[in-house]
């Protein structure tokens, strides 16, 4: 080991333009960072289980268990019930793929092999959006077909089918959900660097402030919670819409909103900070 | 070749580095010398682009690294040993800076068989020791093969063997013509290791010149004397202006006088000389007297602690 034999001179492969990073050399290098660690797939299982357990188990309670005299409203949204879980471990992912960076230093060797911080951040961002959007769907999926196995078993109430109205997109919507919602930790992450903090704001504005703005009077709770943007994303699974709610749609696209401003603040945030 | 020009960083009201300006040329280990908390790291990390200089710049030929087309290939650094997420796989933790880079995939097996490390590449690098993550964060800055290389106390963690691993390596990249910038706390590891040495204490440059030029002219005039009849010379010796350290076997430390004065001197005294040798201070000493007064934190003897309370 006491050898000194070097490669090359240090002037072998010139830095020519032409052979500069590109964008794709980053998101190879971002999607490569994702494969090689097992925390991936290790959440991702997880998400699945939740997702497709709790859903099969209240699909199973709810049907199994209402009295005849009364009907269910939306099945959608018991079919697919376990929905929350997905959100919420898709935006842990998303917080953990960018705070492990900093809890680990890993992010000096980052910002040394691409300096463009920017681009890190959209190589990172599209990367992990199309698995998750990939794994997301695949889950939502298993769960509404599992479900519907199970809510057919049980005839009296109606079961809904996978042609009905509005149903298939409220299963890939499902799915849509679920990757911004990890995006939304990506952006959290990115601001916070901190898993902790990113992780406690992120359940925060999905799932403990919507519940604080039900206090509040309905002349201001209902547009709060109409534009809120976990509450409008949420929009796209609902069979049929909601009073006080934007369309699957524009719903959809509130979240989206949201989601490309957070990001562009955690952009700037990172560009602005000392690594 | 490297140009720092006035380079400054705050942090908050604090001065980490202040008006910085030096230049590191190609072909030679230069080291980056100075206490703890006197700025090396904050300024490797303004030349890195990971921290923002409240003012002035630092390129690489003419360039900052922020906008060097392939920054792999341009410059290598190592700046933390453990800058990788554990649960990855040494060899996998090089691909993803290899692909980052644009650098053929070969390139991250000959690396690791460059620092020893071919054995354990599937290995997470979460187990591995200090040494072993030396080793790694070196071959992360060779992966480009570039003629640039920063290093920020490449031997700590090191055993014996490793140290000299680095020491030979880094010489032997600066004969092909490489610019290396190592920084350390270690005087003796750069006496041994650089040939220029950048000294800097609180974030000011306190010397810019050759290991050897920094020795010599530290070392000013000390002379050590052995004589029995230190009695006799003392008187003599403080009369002609020396300042004069005296132990009890008869050795008396002189500075102040060149070795052929106190000679002369001890020759009008009629006293026998057992030993006249003029002493060289190493570069430790020159180091110490250069940043006397620069230290972040200084400890106190055990004495005076102990008189406070």
């Amino acid at each position: 080991m006491t050898s000194t034999t070097i490669t090359g001179t240090g002037n072998g492969p010139a830095a020519r333009q032409a052979d500069a990073p590109s964008f794709v050399n980053t998101l190879q290098s971002e999607w490569t960072k994702l494969r090689t660690l097992r925390s991936t797939p290790i959440t991702l299982a997880i998400a699945a289980a939740l997702v497709i357990g709790l859903s099969a188990l209240i699909t199973w309670a709810a049907y199994g268990s209402t009295p005849r005299h009364r009907t269910l409203t939306d099945q959608l949204d018991v079919l697919t019930a376990g929905w929350f879980a997905g959100l919420l471990t898709a935006m842990v992912l998303g917080v953990l793929v960018v705070t492990n960076e900093y809890s680990s230093g890993m992010v000096i060797s980052t910002f040394l092999a691409t300096p463009k911080r920017v681009r890190v951040l959209l190589a990172k961002v599209l990367a992990f959006s199309v698995l998750l959007l990939v794994i997301a769907e695949l889950i939502s999926f298993v769960t509404f077909f599992l479900s519907h196995a199970i809510a057919s078993a049980f005839p009296r109430f109606y079961d809904p089918a996978i042609g009905d109205h509005n149903v298939l997109r409220g299963v890939i919507g499902i799915g849509l959900t679920a990757v911004l919602a990890g995006l939304m930790g990506v952006g959290l992450g990115a601001l916070l660097r901190n898993a902790a903090a990113a992780i406690a704001v992120g359940v925060g504005i999905s799932f403990v402030l919507p519940l604080v703005f039900l206090a509040l009077p309905s002349s201001i709770q209902n547009p709060l919670l109409e534009y809120w943007p976990t509450q409008a994303g949420s929009q796209v699974r609902e069979v049929a819409r909601q009073a006080h709610s934007l369309t699957a749609w524009w719903g959809l696209g509130d979240f989206a909103l949201f989601i490309v401003i957070l990001l562009v603040a955690a952009g700037y945030a990172l560009v602005k900070r000392d690594a | 070749m490297i140009q720092v020009r006035a380079l400054t960083k705050r942090f908050g009201t604090t001065l980490a580095v202040d008006h910085l300006t030096f230049d590191v040329q190609p072909g030679v280990v230069t080291g980056f010398l100075g206490p703890n908390g006197a700025g090396k790291t904050t300024t490797l990390r303004m030349m890195l682009g990971l921290s923002r200089p409240a003012s002035g710049t630092a390129t690489i030929d003419g360039v900052s690294y922020h906008n060097l087309p392939a920054p792999m290939r341009q410059v290598g650094a190592l700046l933390e040993a453990k800058a990788y997420h554990p649960g990855r796989r040494a060899r996998d933790h090089l691909v993803t800076l290899a692909q980052a880079g644009r650098i053929p995939l070969r390139r991250v097996d000959e690396v690791l068989a460059l620092v020893g490390l071919t054995e354990v590449a599937r290995r997470r690098v979460g187990g591995f020791s200090l040494g072993m993550a030396q080793r790694l964060g070196i071959a992360a800055a060779m992966l480009g093969d570039p003629p640039v290389l920063l290093l920020d106390e490449p031997v700590n963690g090191l055993d014996p063997e490793g140290i000299l691993w680095v020491r030979t390596f880094m010489q032997a990249l600066a004969a092909q013509g490489r610019t290396i910038l190592v920084s350390s706390h270690l005087m003796s590891e750069m006496a041994l290791t650089a040939t220029r040495v950048i000294v800097i204490g609180r974030g000011h440059l306190i010397a810019d010149s050759t290991v050897e030029d920094l020795i010599k002219q530290s070392s000013g005039a000390v002379v050590r004397l052995r004589t029995p009849r230190a009695d006799l010379v003392l008187p003599r010796l403080q009369a002609a202006g020396a300042t004069i350290q005296s132990q009890t076997d008869g050795t008396i430390t002189v500075t102040g006088l060149g070795v052929e004065a106190v000679g002369d001197v001890a020759f009008q005294a009629g006293v026998p000389v057992h030993e006249l040798t003029p002493v060289e201070a190493s570069l430790e000493e020159a180091f110490m007297e250069l940043t006397r007064g620069s230290f972040e934190f200084q400890a106190q003897g055990l004495g005076a602690g102990s008189a406070a309370q």
